[in-house]
């Protein structure tokens, strides 16, 4: 792991409203799910760094990007940098999706498409064309899908029905499970909104399909000193402990082993 | 005395930089991302004697130049940090022991009653850590800073703990309450060997569509830049009432520069915690700016230490004679 500043060499335009951004190496091997903390070397406008998953990484770590999307001070600023400027990188950060399971099946929202093109790539250089449901409000909305075209099955979502499957990505999936592209049994990896994977980890306990999210919680650290990113849990990794601190312990967790809490 | 070494309460350091409390675990998390072994002291989140899972969730909530946090004082217990975590802290400290060099002190910040902190203060004196911190005032707990507003229980709590301890003991006291100086006065009369100065300002978030509050506790303690003027603030009003008793100054430190402001206000040392969050290679970035601060003015932190005091008491004593 290592905190280094990297100079930011190109802004990639996914469509939609986010980027790529890109930084040199060396970035380290990291597993879908890790992410990094991000801020710019000067001007940071906001006090903390913001969490990112790796979005892509040049096989030989020389260079590495991450998907952002400008909806706060802090994105914006990751986004307004100038070639040449740089970002300080932390990481990489947390635990990885399981690594022991063949064919998953990915169900991304919005940015939360960012940890999944790694793990297409890897998938695909086994032989692999992994599967992706990727939702969204409406075709714009599906920043970097592009990127997973050639190399996997892509089953596209749009709540207003203008690209792909019209409906919410847990109907898109309900649907796979008919036509028989997605088995019970199966292990399903997803990131996205915390309502929509409420509802992906409520269908695949009803579909009788393992689930495993990525949390996109708030955090200050980034690296288990804060405890201020902690999610209620129950399970016997927790060792009986009520919380555990998504930055180190996450950001994935088996969907059984988060307890909802309905009051926030 | 080197420029940058320190006299904290008896306690030499090698230079004023420490960790804040809850803000950077026991050290051991930060280790891999620089070489801690230069840095003055490690000072660990809050250990109480039996695990506390601490408050639900939001727990904390970035604000302009600060956040709110309401952890709650999570931690596994007594028993467990002194299992896993103090021999971790031990290993730091001694990995700077070299070359003349004391390596970071340990210093483990304590939670609880009275009667629980006794007992802390014994079994932590028993495993050898070079100085303890009472945390008398975590504004997220049910009573946390009852005493450190009360100067009849702040007497009475570092009483009992100074009656049991073998090491220099520092209270940790609230900047939420109208005067400091008579907390810190109390503290210093039970036999504090030095004031840390300042936890937490009590503050809140809403949100007003949801209708509720953000954090899950309702109200948070707000740290970060936000808050330096009102610690250096403290930290000067208690130096000038109290000259004797040393000062640890913790609120919104983030550079080399905070650091000497601080010591000039009156501090002994100066803690780093929120902008450890944002960089957790900070500290020892900035023990290395402060030699190099205080190489251009030619000075030292011993020198420094109070000079604003110094300076005042010159101009108000008759015929500029200075003391």
């Amino acid at each position: 792991m290592q905190s280094r500043v990297h100079v930011m060499q190109k802004l990639r335009d996914l469509g939609g409203g986010a980027y790529a951004v890109e930084v040199d190496g060396p970035i380290p091997e990291t597993g879908p799910g890790q992410f990094y903390m991000l801020r710019t070397e000067k001007r940071w406008p906001v006090l903390l760094p913001r969490p990112f998953s790796l979005y892509d990484r040049g096989g030989d770590g020389s260079w590495g990007s991450f998907l952002v999307k400008p909806i706060g001070d802090g994105t914006r600023a990751i986004c307004d940098l100038k070639v040449g400027e740089k970002l300080v990188v932390t990481g990489p950060l947390g635990r990885t999706f399981p690594t022991d399971v063949d064919n998953p099946i990915c169900i991304a929202g919005g940015v939360g498409l960012a940890p999944f093109l790694l793990l297409a790539r890897s998938e695909a250089a086994a032989g692999r064309k992994m599967r992706l449901l990727f939702g969204g409000r409406n075709r714009d909305a599906l920043s970097g899908m592009e990127d997973f075209q050639d190399i996997s099955t892509v089953f596209p979502s749009t709540d207003d029905g203008s690209h792909g499957f019209h409906g919410m990505v847990t109907g898109l999936l309900d649907e796979l499970l008919v036509s028989g592209a997605v088995k019970e049994g199966e292990t399903v990896f997803c990131c996205g909104p915390d309502p929509m994977m409420l509802a992906v980890a409520d269908l695949c306990e009803k579909r009788g399909l393992r689930c495993f999210l990525s949390l996109e919680s708030y955090m200050a650290c980034g690296y288990g000193v804060c405890n201020g990113c902690t999610v209620k849990v129950k399970g016997e990794r927790f060792k009986g402990w009520p919380y555990s601190k998504t930055c180190i312990e996450g950001p994935v967790y088996e969907a059984c082993e988060l307890v909802h809490d309905e009051s926030h | 005395m080197t420029v940058l070494e320190t006299n904290l309460a008896g306690l030499e350091l090698d230079n004023p930089v420490l960790s804040a409390s809850g803000t950077f675990g026991s050290g051991w998390e930060g280790r891999q991302f620089s070489d801690l072994s230069t840095v003055g002291g490690l000072v660990s989140k809050t250990v109480t004697l039996k695990p506390r899972p601490g408050n639900p969730p939001p727990r904390i909530l970035e604000t302009p130049s600060g956040m709110l946090n309401a952890i709650g004082l999570e931690n596994k217990g007594s028993e467990v940090f002194l299992r896993d975590s103090l021999p971790r802290m031990q290993e730091l400290a001694e990995s700077g022991q070299k070359d003349g060099k004391r390596g970071p002190r340990v210093i483990v910040n304590l939670g609880g009653s009275t009667a629980e902190l006794v007992e802390l203060t014994k079994r932590f004196c028993a495993a050898g850590v070079d100085a303890l911190e009472i945390n008398l005032s975590c504004p997220n707990v049910a009573h946390g800073t009852r005493s450190s507003t009360d100067p009849a229980l702040t007497e009475e709590v570092i009483a009992a703990v100074k009656s049991v301890a073998t090491v220099p003991v520092f209270a940790k006291l609230t900047p939420n309450i109208t005067d400091v100086v008579p907390i810190a006065v109390a503290a210093h009369r039970g036999g504090a060997d030095a004031v840390t100065l300042i936890n937490t300002l009590v503050g809140m978030a809403v949100d007003w569509r949801r209708k509720k509050p953000v954090l899950g506790n309702t109200t948070g303690g707000l740290s970060g830049p936000a808050i330096k003027p009102v610690a250096l603030r403290i930290v000067y009003q208690v130096r000038a009432a109290l000259p004797d008793l040393p000062i640890v100054a913790v609120g919104g430190a983030h550079s080399a520069e905070c650091v000497l402001e601080f010591v000039c206000a009156g501090a002994s040392a100066v803690q780093f915690g929120t902008s450890l969050f944002s960089d957790p290679t900070l500290m020892v970035r900035v023990v290395n700016d402060l030699r190099d601060h205080l190489g251009e003015a030619d000075t030292s932190i011993h020198e420094l230490r109070s000079a604003m005091h110094e300076s005042a008491a010159r101009i108000s004593t008759p015929g500029g004679a200075s003391r």
